[in-house]
């Protein structure tokens, strides 16, 4: 959805009347959309809580900024961008060269890979030999699905699904050996009742999913909260953030 | 109060969004849709195009994207007009008042036609006995046209109230927190879809019941005197 720079019908209509000047002074407003967790969701008393906001707060605290954390249904975060509502969008947006004709993005703040999930305490060689002839499924037209294609075709006996849930689905029912999936995700599940008897195997690979901050094009801001981004990984506040969400790093 | 998870004084803020924006939409669609049906109906040309265009161009954009174009169109459109004066700071539009113009415009375009219809049915031969009595244009609108056009514009009014109601969810992409987005703001944090999904269901078809009942009785009232047939 592109905003309209000249909707002249909209401002008659809208009257100037309802319009009054933000009070933006120095403070840094940060969007999120809250109903991502654990990466962001809105708690009890309405505050926004998880991973994204964490890391706003630590960038805002290591960039000396005064800031504010607001959330906003996904769909209006990068229109709300534009007409500078927002300063910028920390909300497990993923880096694509589509939101790049849009706006901008940081250095990528974490990201998400590809890991291997089978019943628990079985062993499970998630090295190519040890794949040899094992039923592996995944959701078709993902990462996940392209890499089997791709990389494993000839070894294990591919399965592929419309929908990830289908694949758990399988997974529980005993039809598949393992399941390849996006790491994060994945994580969300293995925590639920469904998912008890099953585990990672092995360690994430191919993480190209970058997840970045988005800022208006061309905004100095970027090199801030790159800089920033830094300093909190090189001092262990990023660890400690990540720790309290994730056991293994997701950087 | 019910607790759900401590959900619950959320939702029920969220509902009370709903209600005020239903609300006033409804009022600011009510005044569009008379004036719209008015300009319609007028001996007056460019009225008349001015009242098709605008129901032509909002019962033909989706809602959804009629709240997104008042809403950012507007501040953008604003804002390029503040910089022409050098003056570069975000604008805020209210929220509300951009959600409620936007509900309210399309309400209004859709009661036009409703109005129009319910005016039409009235007999002209009752406006020239109203003159022949030596009654002013204003007196035969509001003494005689006016309570006929109310009797036969509330169903169709009913309707789309109801229609209004539903489509309040559509404001939570430029930031209000109304009920449709507090609970999917809840089933984030629980992960409980079912849950607060029915909740919400109920809450609507609640709002709904009451509005029915309302609309029941103001057409009993509307039309006492009238015998049925």
């Amino acid at each position: 959805m592109k905003p309209t720079r000249n909707a002249l019908a909209a401002l008659l209509l809208s009257a100037s009347a309802f319009s009054l000047p933000a009070s933006a002074g120095d403070t840094l407003r940060i969007a999120t959309e809250g109903a991502w967790a654990p990466f962001n969701f809105i708690d009890q008393s309405g505050t926004p809580q998880g991973f994204d906001v964490d890391i706003a707060y630590a960038l805002c605290a290591q960039m000396q900024t005064r800031c504010e954390v607001q959330t906003q249904a996904w769909d209006g975060l990068i229109p709300a961008l534009k007409v500078k509502k927002f300063d910028a969008i920390i909300a497990s947006m993923s880096i694509t060269e589509e939101r790049l004709r849009q706006v901008d993005f940081s250095e990528p703040y974490y990201s998400g890979g590809l890991r291997f999930v089978a019943a628990k305490g079985k062993a499970f060689d998630t090295r190519r030999a040890g794949l040899q002839g094992k039923v592996i499924g995944a959701q078709r037209a993902t990462v996940a699905g392209q890499y089997l294609e791709d990389q494993l075709a000839d070894v294990v006996e591919m399965k592929l699904y419309d929908t990830n849930e289908a694949v758990y689905l399988d997974l529980q029912a005993g039809r598949l050996d393992g399941a390849l999936s996006d790491e994060l995700p994945t994580y969300e599940w293995l925590k639920s009742e469904a998912a008890k008897a099953f585990e990672y195997k092995g360690e994430a690979f191919a993480k190209d999913d970058k997840i970045g901050i988005a800022i208006r094009k061309g905004d100095p801001l970027r090199e801030r909260l790159n800089k920033a981004l830094q300093a909190i990984v090189a001092d262990g506040t990023y660890a400690k953030i990540n720790a309290k969400y994730f056991p293994f790093s997701i950087y | 109060m019910i607790d759900l998870q401590g959900f619950g004084p959320q939702l029920w803020a969220g509902t009370l969004i709903t209600l005020q924006l239903a609300c006033a939409s409804l009022a600011l669609g009510i005044v569009l849709g008379l004036g719209g049906a008015a300009a319609k109906l007028s001996g007056i040309g460019p009225l008349r195009w001015l009242a098709n265009g605008y129901t032509t161009l909002v019962r033909g954009v989706p809602e959804l994207l009629t709240v997104l174009i008042i809403y950012f169109g507007a501040t953008a459109a604003l804002m390029a007009l503040a910089g022409l004066f050098g003056y570069d700071a975000y604008i805020e539009l209210s929220p509300f008042a951009a959600g409620v113009t936007a509900l309210g415009l399309t309400f209004g375009a859709y009661a036009t036609e409703v109005f129009r219809g319910a005016l039409r049915a009235i007999p002209h031969g009752q406006r020239e006995a109203g003159m022949v009595l030596g009654m002013g244009r204003r007196r035969i609108f509001l003494c005689i046209t006016l309570p006929q056009v109310w009797r036969l514009a509330l169903p169709g009014l009913g309707n789309l109230f109801l229609v209004l109601l539903k489509d309040t969810a559509l404001v939570s992409v430029i930031g209000l927190e109304d009920l449709m987005r507090k609970a999917t703001v809840a089933v984030g944090y629980t992960k409980e879809p079912f849950l607060f999904y029915l909740c919400a269901a109920f809450i609507y078809l609640t709002l709904t019941i009451v509005a029915m009942v309302g609309i029941h009785l103001l057409e009993q009232r509307a039309n006492r005197g009238l015998a049925r047939s």
